[in-house]
């Protein structure tokens, strides 16, 4: 697996988890009849919060991990390909694509909930719920394309 | 998906020059190995510039590396 494909792995996997815990978070406030805006926006915080700062230290402990794991099989320095070329960046930008048109989407269906009498925290609820499910697809395009070749 | 309509003769000229490795190719004009890998697949075309710098890795001009085959299906 190359350091691009890693980097995608990590936020991938870190994003399905914050996901899950988001929706686990938002079915236990309306489970417990404390789904108002004061809870919601501050889980928006948390979200937004753990994104940034668990996929930055997941991406570099993993790195950290599989390079000594790497070392300790081969028994020599391992060679870090971290280079970004052009095929990496196109990928890149394709994978945004994908985001960007799962974000737009996502946007559209939460603003929907208003057609159908629903007060705004629902559609606050679901607009980053799309943010972050448009990371997922986007992730899962850019791991497709870099298995493919491209 | 259609088949990729630049032909590439990496690999031979790879072979043909002392067994030149994906990852040494990769190293001298600057990409990853797997862009090497994904060009002798002839699943990526590489841009105009990239293609220039492995013609000059092997010596020789660009349309010993790089074909274009009009007849296949576009990618």
């Amino acid at each position: 697996m190359s350091f691009q494909e890693k980097n995608i792995t990590v936020t991938l996997v870190n994003f399905t988890l914050i996901l899950g815990f988001y929706l686990i978070r938002v079915f236990q406030m309306i489970q417990a009849g404390s789904f108002n805006s004061t809870n919601v926006f501050r889980l928006w915080g948390i979200i937004i919060a753990l994104a940034i700062v668990v996929t930055i230290f997941a991406t570099i402990l993993t790195h950290i991990f599989s390079n000594i794991i790497l070392a300790i099989k081969t028994k020599e320095e391992p060679h870090i390909e971290d280079i970004q070329d052009e095929r990496d960046n196109l990928i890149d930008l394709r994978g945004t694509k994908v985001t960007y048109t799962a974000s737009s989407i996502g946007v559209a269906l939460s603003m929907l909930t208003f057609v159908f009498g629903q007060p705004p925290l629902v559609m606050f609820t679901l607009l980053i719920f799309f943010g972050v499910l448009a990371q997922i697809i986007g992730d899962i395009s850019r791991l497709y394309l870099y298995r493919r070749g491209f | 998906m259609g088949k990729n309509r630049v032909k590439n003769n990496i690999r031979k000229l790879r072979f043909s020059r002392d067994e030149m490795t994906q990852q040494q190719l990769a190293e001298k004009v600057g990409v990853t190995r797997q862009t090497i890998i994904a060009m002798e697949q002839e699943k990526y075309s590489p841009s105009l510039e990239l293609a220039f710098r492995i013609a000059l890795v092997f010596g020789v001009p660009l349309v010993e590396v790089f074909s274009y085959d009009a007849e296949a299906e576009p990618a």
